[in-house]
């Protein structure tokens, strides 16, 4: 395992790192290992296990830190069953590693929380062959909140996976996604919504690999830009070469708030077959006049028509969830945060 | 042709060359020494060999790029580059006075033709230099500088002083700093106010000795309310040691003007083909880039065009055919950088026999360029199973008012399509023909008509045997 003092850190030319660099959001110096405590996790619906640290992949600077500072894995089994997982994440710098395997059903909800200034989430799973996953993540951590998040899924033959992030909390944030489909006949949905606000910072950048043929992919991000806030969304998808009749999709969308809003888009794609349906698309774009005329025109002030477009952008990333139990508490959740946010 | 060089052309169409017959050639390699050479054999003012000097010592100190393929980079020996060649003294005027090998080499590029027809005027270059130039008499009398690069500079040192660099400066990177120390040929274009250079002006350049570098820098003034279109062509021969084409194109709009560049690259496989090509739009003024890449065995080339004057417009429409060992990474970069500006970007691309072509772009709204537009479409065909296709677009939006699309689709040729032209009686080898030739059509009809054909030409060369 690569030790981090050893570790290279990474230039801002590379893809992953271009944006957000890793000193940014390293809890510290960048040539030190802090202490890190481990977060509180909680289910009363799933049983969770704490088990000896299974260590990541070693591909990247934020996996080989999370190596040194992690201290146990929590398993959590949730076949058949669906319910929530609660992080609570407090103090100077946590870190928790959430392992998830499903051999057959199951929809859960992890909903980050806390006031920590740093915390590592690192999360991998296994949709296991003829499984069907469904993963949502809300981050709802406070604004003065570091965040670093990897996540590593592996999709078998016939497995269904899908990933739903709500992005709302946090003031800098990093996630790096990854998933591969290892089986033939295997699918992947992923989902990510973000609302920029006050001065945040959030960074995804989404891997998804066809390893084999006749997978599928569909990932959307939505992110609708307020204040001063900043999202960056960067794709890499890749097919392989022996993953013929694979179909995959990246849309990612900003909507620009505010006149000091930034956004970026930068969805890659590597296509090594030729049987493929493979596509893309960004689109960036203010709110647009004829919703808000008409919507004021039915006597809705301009801050309200405002809210409810933001609402229905963000909503809308969800729609294709499967997952009626992932997509109501993940909209629920929106919903409250849109309404306190933006109308007060 | 020797055997050797018969041996290396292969089936290549354009791949014959004629025996080296320069007069001056210098030794392979880079310093200092050869910098200042260059200069002094082309008795250039003081600024100019010091602007050389500046840039290699740039060269030689800055890394290689990190936007683009990279890794392909490290194959290139930068020792074993001849950095200057000339090929015949003088520089005609008269195409009888062209030395017969250059003129057979012309011959059978049918530039002759070409310009009795309706060309505005042709630069041919021949290796280093421009051996071959003609201008019509109605763009001299409108005022128009059509001049090889080098005598541009003689002829209008103040103008080249004024716009020499500040495009691409020669810190921009290090091919551009490589091209600033030992360019050499190039076009020279200045329109006058509210001149319409009606017809397209072109230039051909050649690469014929092995391991030469060519170098050429163009530089393209509008001024206001004028307007041109120039078109650039390139074909090689067919060498077994790797060519370097490192050139430096830059535009500059004025307010109102209109300037169109159009290039179809031809350049044998074994040709590095890394340009740095940028445009300035100033008020209202357009900058369009028409881009062709069939050829080289990798280009990197990203046509720029930085939107500074409120109301520009930019264009670039490109395409690439990846076929065996070729990658064909190339893309546009577009700088939004003031209210109002829009953009328009197209890119197609083929990859064939374990071909890789990929699009790079760069769509950047600043912070004051509020109410832009801009759209960006790719795509991509994919005709077997060895082949590669990427697409690495990048959007930086830094106002909320810029209204961006960006979409991109990488597809097979669709067997609908192929049955409904076999069934008409073509065979399938025709119809994949026709139908590449389609999904090429957005970029050959804003070509000139006899570069269209010969684009089609070739591509119909290319797809030769491409089926069973």
């Amino acid at each position: 395992m690569t030790s981090y003092l050893d570790a290279t850190l990474p230039s801002r030319s590379e893809h992953l790192w271009r944006y957000t660099p890793w000193s940014r959001v390293h809890p510290g110096s960048v040539d030190t290992i802090p202490t890190v405590d481990s977060a509180v996790v909680k289910s009363e619906e799933l049983e969770i296990v704490n088990q000896p640290f299974q260590p990541l992949p070693s591909t990247d600077i934020a996996r080989i830190f999370l190596n040194e500072v992690l201290t146990d894995t929590i398993l959590v089994e949730c076949d058949g069953k669906e319910g929530n997982i609660h992080i609570h994440a407090g103090g100077h710098a946590v870190a928790t590693h959430l392992h998830i395997s499903c051999k057959t059903t199951s929809n859960l909800v992890i909903h980050i929380h806390g006031e920590a200034e740093w915390f590592g989430l690192a999360l991998t799973g296994h949709a296991q062959p003829n499984a069907s996953l469904s993963v949502g993540i809300i981050n709802e951590l406070s604004t003065d909140s570091v965040m670093v998040r990897v996540d590593d899924w592996y999709v078998q033959r016939d497995g269904r996976l899908e990933l739903a992030t709500l992005s709302m909390g946090g003031h800098r944030n990093k996630s790096d996604i990854r998933s591969t489909l290892q089986g033939t006949n295997s699918s992947l949905k992923q989902f990510i919504g973000v609302h920029g606000h006050g001065t945040r910072h959030d960074d995804h950048h989404v891997e998804i690999q066809h390893q084999q043929p006749h997978t599928n992919s569909h990932l959307l991000l939505n992110a609708a830009c307020d204040d001063r806030s900043h999202s960056i969304g960067t794709g890499a998808l890749t097919i392989d070469d022996v993953a013929q009749h694979t179909d995959a999709s990246q849309v990612f969308r900003n909507l620009l708030l505010s006149p000091s809003s930034r956004a970026e888009a930068i969805p890659e794609l590597e296509v090594l077959a030729n049987e493929v349906a493979a596509a893309h698309g960004a689109a960036s774009a203010p709110i647009n006049k004829e919703q808000l005329h008409y919507l004021m025109s039915r006597g809705l002030s301009n801050e309200e028509a405002t809210s409810m477009i933001v609402e229905g952008f963000l909503v809308d990333t969800f729609t294709g969830l499967s997952s009626d139990y992932v997509r109501d508490a993940i909209q629920t959740r929106l919903t409250v945060h849109l309404e306190c946010k933006l109308i007060g | 042709m020797t055997q050797e060089a018969q041996d290396a052309v292969g089936d290549y169409k354009y791949g014959f060359h004629d025996p080296e017959s320069s007069t001056i050639r210098f030794d392979k390699g880079l310093s200092e020494k050869v910098v200042r050479d260059i200069s002094e054999l082309k008795n250039e003012p003081q600024w100019m060999t010091d602007i050389r000097v500046k840039a290699y010592h740039h060269f030689m100190e800055r890394e290689m790029p990190t936007w683009g393929n990279c890794e392909s980079l490290e194959g290139i020996n930068f020792d074993n580059v001849t950095y200057f060649l000339r090929s015949s003294d003088k520089t005609e005027k008269d195409w009888d006075d062209v030395p017969e090998d250059i003129k057979r080499t012309f011959d059978r590029l049918g530039i002759p033709e070409a310009e009795q027809k309706w060309l505005g005027g042709v630069t041919a270059q021949y290796e280093s230099e421009a051996v071959y130039h003609s201008i019509r008499e109605d763009l001299e009398e409108q005022g128009v500088l059509f001049l090889d690069m080098d005598s541009g500079l003689k002829e209008h040192p103040e103008i080249v002083k004024k716009y020499f660099g500040t495009v691409v400066p020669h810190t921009d990177n290090k091919f551009s700093a490589l091209n600033t120390a030992v360019w050499s040929g190039g076009s020279f274009i200045y329109v006058p106010k509210g001149v319409h250079v009606e017809m397209p002006v072109q230039a051909y350049f050649r690469i014929n000795a092995k391991n030469m570098g060519q170098f050429e820098r163009t530089l393209i003034i509008a001024d206001e309310g004028s307007s041109i279109h120039y078109v650039e062509g390139c074909t090689a021969p067919t060498y077994s040691t790797d060519s370097l084409h490192s050139a430096v194109v830059e535009l500059i709009a004025m307010e109102g003007a209109k300037i169109r560049y159009s290039t179809v690259q031809n350049w044998s496989a074994n040709v590095y083909n890394l340009v740095t090509k940028r445009g300035v739009a100033h008020k209202n003024a357009t900058v369009e880039w028409v881009d062709g890449n069939i050829g080289s065995k990798l280009t990197m080339k990203y046509p720029a065009v930085l939107l500074k004057g409120e109301g520009a417009h930019a264009e670039v429409i490109s395409v690439a055919y990846a076929g065996e060992g070729q990658h064909q990474d190339a893309g546009a970069k577009v700088h939004h950088l003031a209210p109002n500006t829009t953009s328009n970007i197209l890119s197609k691309s083929i990859s064939k026999n374990g071909g890789r072509s990929s699009y790079r772009g760069m769509l950047q709204v600043t912070p004051k360029a509020s109410g832009c537009r801009s759209k960006v479409v790719c795509d991509a065909l994919m005709l077997d199973e060895d082949s590669r296709s990427d697409t690495y677009p990048t959007m930086e939006i830094g106002n909320s008012t810029a209204d961006l699309e960006h979409e991109a689709s990488v597809s097979k040729v669709s067997g609908d399509q192929l049955f409904y032209l076999m069934s008409r009686g073509h065979s399938e080898e025709e119809a994949m023909g026709m139908i590449v030739n389609g999904f090429f059509e957005p970029f050959t009809r804003e070509l000139p008509m006899e570069y269209a054909v010969e684009l089609n030409r070739l591509l119909e060369l290319e797809m030769e045997g491409s089926i069973g």
